[in-house]
């Protein structure tokens, strides 16, 4: 590793680090602690590798070992209220004073962890469905169906906020 | 508004503060070094076996062979050494090859000025959207790649661009207050919901204060208890008692991990799966939630798990007794 080549690295981590760890709370729906162990694992990979991927989009390679660490990774440290594919309560919301945001972050942590990074990726990082695909080493298929899934969760719970305060 | 849009702006409000720390950088070196010292140990080991398979091979071979052991010993001495930023290196051949232009700078402008010229310069622009004060809703905050950098016709360039956030709801309750819920009243102990009994609990285990209802199907009870000063949201070993429907669909859960190939076990007397779950609870994952699900009675399905920190805490091995003696307590309540 040249010195130019740890320069760069300095220069990748300023502009491309931040947005990094953003994708990782997102996709993991874990605490910021968690997020960061993420991305320093990821970050240390493209370190290693540097002088061979950083003329070779090493954005989208750490953003691949975050997203799949995340995944895999995925555990139950919080307390579990419901079962993460149930159907939303039909009760209308639980607490009127939480806004539409905090109602749409937390029905995103409750997906699955597969189907929060579709829905990150695609409305986030406003990948596209082949690219999601790629990035998840799943077909256009499946991003699809998870996606509609997720999506279709998360409208439910906004149309419940939508329908008590109108 | 849409759920796209909407969940587009949730998503930009809840990390809209997040900044990554200064010490990233020396914190990845540190963990690179880590990793150096084990791969170094690794070459050291193949460099053996070469040498062993290699005696006799090099007795014969042409002395061009020879150098290509050292080159080993170098690459495992050296970590990520020069051999890797040569152009053979599968993928990265392509992009050094082909002359490129140059990224503009373009930080600051506005983002449609922005989007034409980058297209005009043979860019593919990939737009991202942050809330944030610290530039101009609609100029471009950062960019990808930096400006200067040789990049190929066709690359894709992304910038963010910065926009102001909705009038923000006035809530104070963060993600950290989880609000639980108390669907069963004060339990006492915690030990006794949904019918069910907890005879044993590993030591030092208090009620976690909560308790839910049918959030696991039509009559389910759920509680946890944790270490005393535990942060609320989180448990330590959690159960969920499922009962007539949800019990149904637990079973059919159990089914699932004995297709998986989990063989069931021993506790209390009873058939038992022991398997670690994806968060999902249908999957069975390495490194997932240790678990155990099992069938007390005709119509009455329990799940008993213990959280990652606290299993790391205790050990693999114990934390599988311990789920096991959890298991073997639990009694219908008379």
């Amino acid at each position: 590793m040249t010195e130019e080549d740890e320069a760069a690295f300095d220069e990748f981590l300023a502009a491309r680090s931040t947005a990094l760890l953003r994708t990782a709370i997102l996709v993991c729906g874990a605490s910021a602690s968690d997020a960061e162990d993420m991305v320093q694992n990821a970050l240390e990979k493209v370190y290693r590798h540097w002088p061979r991927i950083r003329h070779d989009n090493p954005e989208a390679y750490a953003r691949r070992v975050v997203v799949n660490g995340a995944i895999s990774k995925a555990r139950r440290r919080k307390v579990l209220q419901e079962i993460t594919f149930a159907q939303p309560p039909e009760t209308p919301v639980e607490s009127p004073d939480l806004g539409l945001r905090d109602v749409l972050v937390t029905e995103l942590r409750k997906l699955p962890a597969r189907m929060r990074a579709v829905l990150v990726l695609r409305y986030w990082e406003d990948l596209s469905e082949a690219e999601t695909a790629a990035l998840l080493g799943c077909s256009v298929g499946t991003v699809k169906s998870q996606a509609a899934r997720g999506l279709a969760r998360v409208r439910a719970r906004m149309e419940n906020l939508e329908g008590a305060s109108a | 508004m849409n759920v796209e849009e909407a969940l587009r702006e949730a998503m930009a409000a809840q990390v809209a503060g997040v900044h990554a720390p200064p010490s990233l950088g020396q914190a990845v070196r540190r963990r690179n070094r880590r990793h150096v010292v084990r791969f170094r140990t690794a070459g050291a080991a193949v460099l053996t076996a070469a040498v062993a398979v290699g005696v006799p091979v090099a007795l014969t071979a042409r002395p061009d062979t020879v150098p290509a052991v050292g080159s080993l010993a170098g690459t495992g001495a050296t970590g990520s050494g020069a051999p890797a930023a040569s152009a053979s290196a599968p993928g990265s051949g392509d992009t050094v090859a082909v002359p490129g232009g140059v990224v503009p700078d373009v930080v600051g402008k506005s983002a449609a000025e922005v989007n034409a010229l980058l297209k005009e310069a043979g860019y593919t622009v990939r737009v991202t959207k942050v809330v944030t004060d610290e530039a101009p809703a609609g100029t471009v905050f950062a960019q990808m790649p930096q400006p200067g950098t040789a990049a190929p016709a066709g690359a894709a360039v992304t910038i963010t661009i910065a926009t102001t956030a909705a009038p923000a709801p006035t809530t104070s309750a963060g993600p950290e207050d989880p609000r639980m819920p108390q669907d069963l009243g004060d339990l006492g102990d915690g030990r006794t919901l949904g019918g069910v009994h907890v005879g044993y609990l590993p030591e030092g285990l208090e009620w976690g204060k909560w308790s839910g209802k049918d959030g696991f199907g039509k009559r389910s009870y759920t509680t946890s208890w944790v270490e005393p000063g535990l942060e609320p949201g989180m448990y330590s070993v959690q159960m969920i008692v499922y009962r007539k429907d949800a019990a149904s669909v637990l079973a059919k859960r159990m089914q699932g991990y004995a297709g998986q190939g989990a063989k069931p076990i021993e506790a209390g007397g009873r058939k038992a799966y022991l398997v670690s779950l994806s968060e999902g609870g249908d999957q069975i994952n390495d490194g997932g939630t240790r678990t155990i699900v099992w069938t007390l009675a005709p119509g009455v399905g329990v799940e008993v798990m213990i959280s990652p920190d606290y299993a790391a805490k205790l050990g693999e091995a114990a934390t599988d007794k311990e789920l096991e003696k959890i298991a073997a307590g639990v009694a219908l309540n008379k």
